[in-house]
């Protein structure tokens, strides 16, 4: 049978059954709907917490020393100049960069112009060194080095603490919004070995001030990330260890070298600060799982449609098996009438399958329209809460198709068998 | 142009035993002949109509039809002879209800090559059977008469050799019976071969040969009505 036949009589019997084909076509919107949905939802969530909450970056490997040193047994565990030779002699490593915190509290105080309104607030900060490699992206080239003396100590703020401040800090305090470039030259000032909270260590206060330099996903979350001589400089200024250092970063050749890399660390007795990593994980786990769940619930009613199909179809193939009778007589073969009612449920399926994938990223969009206009404000509040990629569009129509062909299968067979001698007599 | 022979078909009725409806029937029909085969209501006419179109598979015997013989062919081949080489008339017209007259007449074009002009070949063949302005209207809008006009012409669109009549009278009055009967004549006159399963007597009396089914065997029937002549 012709294609333009096949459409031809599809379309008639469409037309007939306007009112089943329509049920079934809402049925199989329904399901194919809530599947897109869902997925493209708990891609986007996945995405958002994979972006922006934790970004990790797959080629990084944080290594700090153990919580208890056993050092002296396994000849290693104290992070000194030797021992980061020695991971940097690791195979797959590119690229080492050291850190160290400054081994005292530190507090700033600040009272005067904050962006155009007036702050006064002291507050106890942490102060990590690194070296500018790992931040260069970030920062204008040579700006974030040791500085002379006088000169304010560069500095490198969170992006994460930036957004927690502008969604949450912000907001409450009718302080202004910062973006990134926006806060490039703010100083302010830092009293190393002074706290509001915790007791001082046995040395001078050193007063300095920091200028923020930039901004950077690397930077340290509770604190300011500050060049790492100057943070040797300060431990040497303080009475603190200059030798050992607090972590190191290492960059992998590739994230696939990144498994062999944590073991061989391991071996040396170090370890990993992978708390994001794993946190990201678990809390991408939990969004996978959810997001299964919910893909199971839609695909159930998927079948549920097509369980719907298989009756419409049936009691329609029941009610024109004379019709049937008079297509086998004009010359319509089993194979042609199975094909008839397969097509009609192809097309229920395919119309389905689109009604449902258009009505999902629609709802998408007004969830997000929603979300912008009347969620508040909070932290790493995306533009979209979904993400709908090509698979999932294409996935949807199909699984649609592929419900109601499930669904015809039995009917299109019983019309197939349809004995014309008996249909048609009398 | 149609040849049968030994033909047996047996159905089971309700209380199991076998019933023997063609019981070794066998049939010639030359080439243009009009024959009306009679019997009364269950002696098997339909089910031998059946038989010879390819309606139906399951029967022993050997049937050939418009040079095709019919005996263990596959469905396909079987679907492609309904299309091309008979058309069928029932006894109740059998007409798609929500198509219009002259998508009726063309429905066998969904079934057979691709030809062109379907269309005006269908308005041709309404033309022919008298119904071109009517060609739009449903089955419902049109009387019992015009409907059997309209599965003549149904019949007649792939321009078959043989036309296969299931009572092609029995639901009509009598008037419109005989309008649809001299239809028949004429066809008959233009060299279609017609083959009419009947229990009645107009149409038995216009056909040149009339065949009596009985205890599943064809037996030709002696024509004293014949005497005058209808040709
Ligand atoms: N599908 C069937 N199953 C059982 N018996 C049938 C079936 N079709 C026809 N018959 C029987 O076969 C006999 C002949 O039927 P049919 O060919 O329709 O007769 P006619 O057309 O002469 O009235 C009848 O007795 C009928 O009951
Ligand atoms: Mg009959």
């Amino acid at each position: 049978m012709r294609l333009v036949a096949l459409s031809r009589l599809v379309r008639l019997s469409l037309a007939r059954e306007r009112r089943g084909a329509f049920f079934s076509i809402f049925g199989v919107a329904m399901g194919v709907g809530a599947l897109v949905f869902f997925l493209g939802l708990g891609l986007g969530v996945g995405r958002v917490i994979r972006e922006r909450i934790f970004p990790t970056d797959a080629k990084l490997v944080d290594v700090v020393p153990p919580s208890v040193s056993l050092g002296s047994f396994l000849g290693g565990g104290k992070l000194d100049a030797v021992m980061v030779e020695r991971l940097g002699a690791l195979p797959d490593v590119e690229k080492v960069y050291r850190k160290m915190s400054v081994r005292a509290p530190a507090a700033s105080r600040y009272d005067g112009d904050f962006f155009g309104r007036r702050l006064r607030m002291g507050v106890d900060v942490l102060a990590v060194g690194v070296e500018p490699g790992l931040v260069e992206g970030d920062v204008e080239p040579g700006s974030f080095v040791d500085p002379a003396p006088g000169e304010p100590i560069p500095g490198i703020v969170s992006t994460r603490l930036l957004e927690i401040y502008n969604s949450t800090f912000a907001p409450a305090r009718k302080l202004p919004r910062l973006g990134p470039g926006m806060i490039v030259g703010f100083t302010f000032p830092v009293d190393f070995n002074r706290s509001y909270v915790a007791a001082p260590v046995a040395g001078p206060v050193i007063q300095s001030h920091v200028q923020v330099v930039g901004a950077s996903e690397r930077g340290l979350l509770a604190g300011v990330t500050i060049p790492l001589e100057t943070a040797i400089r300060l431990n040497r200024e303080l009475g603190q260890d200059t030798e050992t250092y607090s972590g190191v970063t290492l960059v992998a050749t590739s994230p696939a070298a990144v498994p062999a890399l944590v073991a061989a660390v391991k071996d040396m007795g170090l370890e990993i600060d992978d708390q994001e990593r794993r946190l990201a994980e678990n809390v991408g786990a939990a969004v996978a799982l959810t997001t299964s769940a919910l893909a199971l619930l839609s695909i159930l009613i998927c079948v549920l449609a097509a369980v719907n199909i298989a009756h419409a179809l049936s009691a329609s193939v029941r009610a024109r098996a004379r019709e049937i009778g008079v297509m086998q007589a004009v010359g319509a073969s089993r194979a042609d009438v199975r094909n008839i009612v397969l097509a009609e449920a192809a097309v229920v399926g395919v119309l389905g399958g689109l009604a449902g994938t258009v009505a999902a990223l629609l709802l998408a969009l007004a969830v997000d329209r929603l979300a912008t206009g009347y969620l508040p404000q909070f932290p790493f509040k995306p533009e979209s809460f979904f993400s709908f990629p090509w698979a999932v569009v294409v996935g949807g129509v199909a699984l649609g198709l592929l419900a109601a062909l499930a669904g015809a299968w039995f009917p299109s067979h019983r019309a197939a068998a349809t004995d014309p001698a008996r249909t048609l007599a009398g | 142009m149609i040849r049968a022979r030994e033909l047996v078909k047996q159905y089971r009725d309700g209380d199991g035993t076998e019933v023997r409806v063609l019981d070794g029937l066998s049939l010639d029909v030359e080439d243009g002949e009009f024959v009306a085969v009679v019997g009364p209501s269950g002696s098997g006419k339909s089910t031998l109509l059946h038989v010879l179109g390819g309606l139906d598979v399951h029967y022993q015997g050997e049937v050939e039809v418009a040079g095709v013989k019919l005996s263990g062919l596959k469905d396909k081949a079987l679907a492609r002879f309904r299309n091309q080489h008979v058309g069928f008339v029932f006894q109740s017209f059998h007409l798609i209800p929500n198509l219009s007259a002259v998508e009726n007449v063309l429905m066998p074009s969904h079934f057979g090559p691709l030809t062109a002009d379907v269309r005006k070949r269908a308005e041709a063949l309404l033309d022919r059977v008298g119904l071109l302005s009517k060609k739009d209207r449903t089955p419902v809008r049109l009387s019992g008469g015009e409907r059997q006009r309209v599965a003549i012409a149904r019949a007649l669109f792939t321009g078959p050799r043989v036309l296969l009549c299931d009572e092609p009278t029995g639901n009509l009055d009598a008037a419109t019976g005989a309008g649809v009967i001299s239809l028949f004549q004429e066809l008959h006159r233009e060299g279609l071969t017609l083959l009419a399963v009947t229990h009645e007597e107009r149409m038995s009396a216009v056909a040149k040969r009339v065949l009596r089914l009985k205890e599943g065997r064809l037996v030709e029937e002696s024509r004293p009505a014949l005497a005058g002549g209808v040709s």
